[in-house]
């Protein structure tokens, strides 16, 4: 009887197929991914049974904090081919900027006082790159001194009271809804606020796509914590009323019928 | 000879960023509710809504409780049809009830959804005001559905469209008052009813003195019965 020989099986795997697989999974997960943009309120919004998307074009968002910040911010057109770049988030923020600077200065007769034309050059930059802005007109100048940390930390309104940041009072946080007086052209006293400025310069940026979406109501996004008290968001659907944008959404998560 | 490289690092490595990967992305994009309120200006008068019918009319009063730590722990919704019964006769401080206890009369429900494919909560009572849109609206959906239909979702949404703005059938006409202190998500909720019970007519307003006077006179009742 001949000796059975065992044969040698060599315990080394082909990792080819597998690293196959895992690039292809890579590749996907790569190109489906969108990170969430940082906001200055971690907000949990309240479920509907809604099946529409929110846009990621030409939308204003408005954030309402759970202490009744209010932050507004705005994407225009994703797509650089359309009206040359002009359409851009980026140039239409630039646009808003000034212009919001410009009515608020026409309204109040206040100087939004920036130390040099470098400053205001420099703020405008910056704020072309900002997803979410809220801080009062007088507090500007300022607030674009900052390095991007203590900015954060100004519209998250944490630690406050602390180092650099000592002069940010709580009110200086969001964009105010505190009544400002003006005399209009008939000579008649009305009144309007920060917010009302701002809504006003997003619709008036320029890009027609957004003006259209906001007209129709899906360029206005409403995104408000779900423990947020009714009166602090009805300040803000009060205010969107009052400059006639009746029609917008508010953002929820999805939810069936059973909850 | 034979050249044999070792995948297994390159492997490691790419579970390690495709984890990542996984881990920060947000699959779900948010939903929006649409939403169209009424103009603010005050000289327009909503004559509409005091034109329908009473027996149409449910009015919603959201109220919501919250916990210390500002996390709402409880939305309940007050609801009556109709007018308000405000009457005391008897003079013990309570409102006395009606001759038709079916109107007007403070009722408390809370939003709890479907249970076992039947409506529950505030959803059931909206429902049973809206039922004939309902049937209507799901005879339809199951002549869409059935197999070798022709009709198309833009013709059956331009048929359910008619059906829910139908004049001739019973409609409720609801009015959802949110107190100050209600939750973002009770209003959310409430407008999510509506869209549930296809209901085409509600509007938002805001709570007034008899509201409150009724939701008070409740909570006494309540707690002369425990």
């Amino acid at each position: 009887m001949g000796k059975v020989k065992m044969k040698r099986k060599s315990t080394r795997i082909d990792m080819t197929a597998m690293s196959d697989v895992t690039v292809l999974l890579l590749t996907f997960f790569m190109l489906t991914s969108t990170f969430l943009s940082k906001e200055p309120a971690t907000v949990i919004t309240p479920s509907s049974v809604s099946e529409i998307k929110v846009p990621m074009t030409n939308v204003a968002t408005i954030l309402v904090s759970p202490q009744g910040k209010v932050f507004v911010g705005v994407t225009g057109e994703a797509d650089p081919e359309v009206a040359e770049g002009r359409w851009a988030s980026d140039s239409i923020r630039r646009d808003i900027f000034l212009k919001a600077i410009d009515s608020y200065e026409n309204y109040t007769g206040k100087k939004v006082a920036f130390a040099s034309e470098m400053d205001k050059k420099q703020a405008i930059e910056q704020f072309a790159k900002m997803n979410m802005f809220g801080v009062p007109f007088d507090r500007i100048p300022e607030f674009f001194k900052l390095k991007s940390d203590d900015q954060e930390h100004w519209l998250s309104g944490k630690d406050l009271g602390k180092g650099a940041l000592t002069n940010v009072k709580p009110q200086d946080v969001g964009i105010p809804l505190t009544d400002i007086r003006y005399t209009d052209p008939e000579g008649n006293v009305a009144t309007t606020n920060e917010f009302q400025i701002w809504m006003r310069s997003i619709y008036n940026s320029g890009n027609d796509n957004l003006q259209e979406a906001m007209r129709k109501g899906e360029g206005i996004a409403v995104k408000a914590d779900q423990s947020t008290r009714y009166d602090v968001v009805h300040d803000v659907l009060d205010n969107l009323q009052t400059i006639k944008y009746n029609r917008f959404t508010v953002m929820t998560a999805l939810k069936t019928n059973e909850d | 000879m034979d050249i044999h490289v070792d995948f297994t690092p390159m492997v490691d490595m790419n579970m390690l960023l495709i984890s990542f990967f996984m881990l920060c992305t947000t699959m779900i994009k948010s939903q929006t509710l649409n939403i169209t309120l009424p103009s603010n200006d005050k000289n327009i008068e909503q004559k509409d809504l005091a034109k329908a019918a009473e027996s149409e009319a449910i009015t919603l009063i959201l109220t919501s409780e919250y916990n210390e730590n500002g996390g709402v722990t409880d939305n309940t919704i007050y609801y009556f049809f109709g007018k308000p019964y405000l009457e005391d006769n008897d003079g013990d401080g309570l409102i006395d009830i009606p001759e038709d206890p079916s109107m007007g009369v403070l009722h408390a429900q809370k939003f709890v959804g479907d249970a076992e494919g039947t409506q529950q909560g505030i959803r059931a009572i909206l429902h049973d005001r809206n039922v004939s849109v309902l049937e209507k609206i799901d005879s339809l959906k199951k002549v869409w559905r059935k197999p070798g239909s022709t009709m198309t979702e833009a013709e059956f949404e331009a048929q359910a469209k008619k059906v829910r703005n139908d004049s001739t059938i019973s409609r409720p006409v609801v009015v959802i008052k949110a107190t100050p202190e209600a939750s973002w998500e009770s209003v959310i909720s409430a407008l999510d009813e509506m869209q549930i019970n296809q209901i085409t007519r509600y509007q938002i307003n805001e709570i007034n003195a008899v509201d409150s006077a009724m939701i008070l006179d409740f909570k006494n009742k309540q707690k002369l019965n425990r």
